[in-house]
């Protein structure tokens, strides 16, 4: 778990928690977490696989720039996950390539 | 089509500052953001800020945020978050968008703060997950409360990567080290202090050779290098780390600027490519303002005066303000910017302004 | 453990090795780059790679760094849905 609890400069309030499913699992989050902060917080670094190679990414900028962080997110690809808020039920998964795992009606 | 007086593109500390004293002369202003929070950075902003009393000296970044936000509440700014300013078309019209609509409205000035970009460095794995910008280790820790990782590396020792370093301690995390191709420490010796004093060696004249692990980083590799940043052979080492952090300094996001037809120019010292502009933050084009970092990579207290004086040049010429008014308030604005560009760092910051102004009345056919 | 590849553009996969073969076949704007090797093509419309392919291109040709840097800006400005735009340019106002 690499969620901050305690720390000397800010004040870190408990926030409520929630279950999203991570690759059709259930996986706990707090409330506000971006799915980004939820997956990091499980020790869950990649994201996505790349479309040519087939490589791993993940985080990168954080703030909604590099788009290297996409992910399909219920059935949706191409979802930033480091500024989109984790939702209770919300489908989050590893994309892979363009997205051929969202769902084909999107 | 709404139309308002003052359009802000970027709800940082420049697009505030801009936004709040726009609209404190009775502008209507609308202050547009693509996230879903104002403050820019200064929220993740942990550390306490320089200067005299006028620039929040002694006050943390994210404290500055929220006074800002109280003031831009106070002079009626309508704040449009989750918002991207995607178009701008030459009669002023301005499109922009949500996740799930977009509009049109138009404004009668135009003033666009929309920062920065952290530079990014190429060398073999560094696309492996782990491998991350500073900024976004900062953001990982200070706003979202979850550490990116447990053992550090971090690149680059100017004052981005040495308070991140400091920062990613206070998390909780590990720095196995800071790394700097120069032969000295680049950001303040006060910041450097108090990374070396938590332990954290400093590696000048050393850079990142490779990141190494199977699905995520394992481990960097780093060496030393010459005075002219060649590789010294022979000097590879292994640092087991699962983070590393790039801190090589910000671009100027001047899309947006070059859309609008501004015309563009360039100063390595202050981040690159950008739009030349006046002291008062005019560019080439009529009604269109830039502020902060847009205008050249400095600091955010800078950043956030640099916003108002572009907010009372917009409500000046809205007819806002009296003439001896907008005088008085450039003037004050204007002590405080140039306390921020004294000392060696802040001098070098002034002399490249001096030289983009210089530019700009050239080119508009004045001289100064 | 295998060397990994040392990507200039991340959105579309562009190695350091291809961006250099671009700017030695003649290619030393970001444009020409763009239409050789699609970096700055990707998702992040090239807010990522752009100064690095510039870096490359005052390094491996003759062309200096700030002049390597002036490229075209086309709207939309960042990732947007193409739905989207299709609903201002038809005239979504309020």
């Amino acid at each position: 778990m690499r969620r901050i609890t305690q720390h000397p400069i800010l004040d870190i309030p408990e926030r409520g928690r929630l279950t999203f499913f991570y690759n059709g699992q259930p996986m706990e989050a707090r409330e506000g977490d971006t799915i980004a902060a939820a997956l990091t917080d499980q020790g869950i670094r990649v994201f996505r696989e790349t479309h040519k190679r087939h490589e791993p990414r993940g985080l990168f900028c954080a703030v909604g720039q590099c788009t290297d962080c996409i992910m399909v997110v219920n059935g949706r690809p191409n979802v930033r996950a480091c500024v989109t808020r984790v939702e209770a039920g919300m489908r989050v998964e590893t994309q892979r390539g363009l997205g051929e795992n969202a769902d084909e009606n999107i | 089509m709404k139309t308002y007086d003052v359009i802000v593109v970027g709800a940082g500390p420049a697009g505030l500052g801009a936004a709040i004293e726009s609209g404190k002369a009775g502008a209507s202003v609308l202050l547009a953001d693509e996230n879903d929070q104002p403050g820019g950075q200064l929220f993740k902003q942990i550390h306490k800020f320089f200067g005299s009393h006028d620039h929040y000296a002694g006050t943390r970044g994210f404290q500055i945020g929220q006074q800002l936000l109280e003031e831009a509440a106070r002079a009626h700014v309508e704040i449009r978050l989750s918002t991207r300013v995607w178009g701008i078309f030459e009669d002023g019209t301005v499109s922009a968008c949500t996740e799930d609509e977009s509009f049109r409205c138009r404004g009668t000035w135009l003033i666009l703060a929309t920062g920065a970009t952290e530079n990014s460095l190429v060398f073999p794995g560094n696309t492996l997950p782990g491998v991350i910008t500073a900024g976004a280790a900062q953001t990982m820790v200070n706003l979202r409360h979850v550490r990116p990782g447990s053992r550090a590396v971090v690149v680059g020792s100017g004052n981005v990567g040495l308070i991140v370093s400091y920062q990613l301690l206070q998390a909780g995390m590990d720095v196995a080290a800071i790394l700097e191709a120069a032969p000295q420490v680049t950001g303040y010796a006060v910041h450097a202090g108090k990374v070396r004093r938590a332990g954290v060696p400093v590696l000048c004249s050393h850079t990142v050779l490779e990141a190494r692990g199977e699905r995520e980083l394992e481990e960097v590799v780093v060496a030393q290098v010459d005075g002219q940043f060649r590789l010294i052979p022979g000097t590879e080492e292994v640092i087991q780390a699962d983070t590393l952090c790039i801190s090589v300094g910000l671009t100027p996001r001047w899309e947006l600027a070059a859309l609008c037809g501004c015309k563009m120019d360039f100063c390595g010292p202050l981040g690159g490519r950008l739009p030349l502009h006046s002291e008062t933050l005019e560019t080439t084009c009529p009604h269109v303002l830039v502020a902060g970092d847009l205008s050249g990579i400095e600091e955010a207290s800078t950043a956030l005066d640099e916003g108002r004086l572009a907010g009372v040049h917009a409500a000046a010429a809205l007819g806002l303000l009296s003439t001896a008014e907008s005088a008085e308030r450039e003037r004050e604005i204007q002590s405080r910017i140039a306390a921020l560009r004294q000392g060696a760092f802040g001098r070098k910051r002034q002399t490249s302004k001096e030289q983009i102004w210089s530019r700009y009345h050239q080119h508009q056919g004045g001289g100064l | 453990m295998e060397r990994k590849n040392a990507y200039v553009c991340r959105c579309e996969e562009v190695t350091q090795e291809e961006i250099i073969a671009a700017i030695r076949a003649g290619d030393t704007t970001l444009d020409a780059v763009k239409r050789r090797t699609r970096a700055g093509m990707g998702f992040c419309q090239g807010r990522t790679c752009r100064r690095l392919v510039a870096q490359l291109i005052s390094a491996y040709s003759d062309v200096p760094f700030d002049t390597a840097l002036e490229g075209s800006v086309r709207m939309p400005v960042g990732p947007l849905s193409l739905g989207l735009i299709a609903d201002t340019a038809g005239g979504t106002e309020e």
